[in-house]
């Protein structure tokens, strides 16, 4: 029970989380220079990592 | 937000960050390099204790292992997703920090710096919670000790980043970085988002795999 609260807690952290980042490298996408290319990258794999809690919250992943 | 205004916003924030001296340029320019360089340094450090990992895994017939105590259980992969959760919003509290610096927009900078800061030691105080109620230890078995080992040395690179980002939060307040001039800023924020990243392979590794 309490390890579904959590996994809830989680999923709707990892939505905002992870829509803020996307948001984030869209807004950057037109960006250039190695710093920022690399901080897309970053974001990218971020947004990945968001997606990852999502699967494990649905017991897709770890379960 | 239109494009056209995204890209008119870009514009005006790369004309200020290549409006400074040549001379500050190349340094900067060299500065990056060598601190995406030292990036790339970690992601070898961090491969290796990894494929360590992996290799313990795959050497035996069953994983979690099997001890004289029975078959140790899987990690808690509820309470861990929370907490990388709170890790991959202080990323995006970073970049919205270094967003609104570069928009010369300084108090928002300063409420998502702190946020950032909140949210490194938020997760920090919870990997200290995990490792008190997790199933293993660093010497009873190969998973405690992989486990320790990799999540304790990300841990401490979490820790100097907290240290490096409220040494940047009063270096900015100090006046010590200018609208053109934030190479500090910009190495916080990568330095941020890496150890953002390394958690997404060990969360993968520990947790999910």
């Amino acid at each position: 029970m309490a390890s579904n609260i959590e996994k809830g807690i989680a999923f709707v952290l990892a939505l905002v989380v992870g829509g803020t980042t996307s948001f984030q490298l869209y807004k950057d996408w037109t960006t250039t220079g190695l710093d920022n290319q690399v901080t897309k990258l970053l974001l990218g794999l971020m947004a990945f990592g968001c997606l990852l809690v999502v699967l494990a919250c649905f017991g897709i992943l770890g379960g | 937000m239109a494009v056209s205004a995204l890209n008119a916003s870009h514009e005006a924030v790369h004309a200020r960050y290549e409006s400074v001296d040549p001379l500050y340029r190349e340094v900067r320019d060299i500065r990056l390099l060598g601190f995406v360089l030292f990036l790339i340094s970690d992601v070898v450090l961090f491969s290796m204790f990894i494929f360590a990992y992996l290799y313990l895994r795959n050497s035996v017939p069953n994983w979690p292992p099997i001890t004289t105590a029975g078959q140790l259980p899987r990690f808690d992969v509820a309470f861990a997703c929370i907490n990388s959760c709170v890790l991959f919003g202080s990323g995006a509290t970073m970049h919205a920090a270094m967003e609104s610096w570069k928009h010369l927009n300084k108090p928002a900078f300063n409420l998502w710096m702190l946020a950032t800061i909140v949210l490194g030691i938020g997760f920090l105080s919870g990997q200290a919670y995990e490792y008190q109620h997790v199933p293993v230890t660093w010497t009873g078995s190969t998973m405690g000790a992989s486990f320790f080992t990799l999540t304790g040395m990300h841990g401490f690179h979490v820790f100097i980043g907290v240290i490096y980002l409220i040494t940047l939060y009063i270096q900015a307040n100090r006046g010590v970085y200018t609208g053109s001039k934030y190479f500090g800023l910009t190495a916080g924020t990568l330095y941020w988002h890496f150890v953002d990243v390394i958690w997404v392979a060990l969360f993968y590794l520990f947790y999910l795999m």
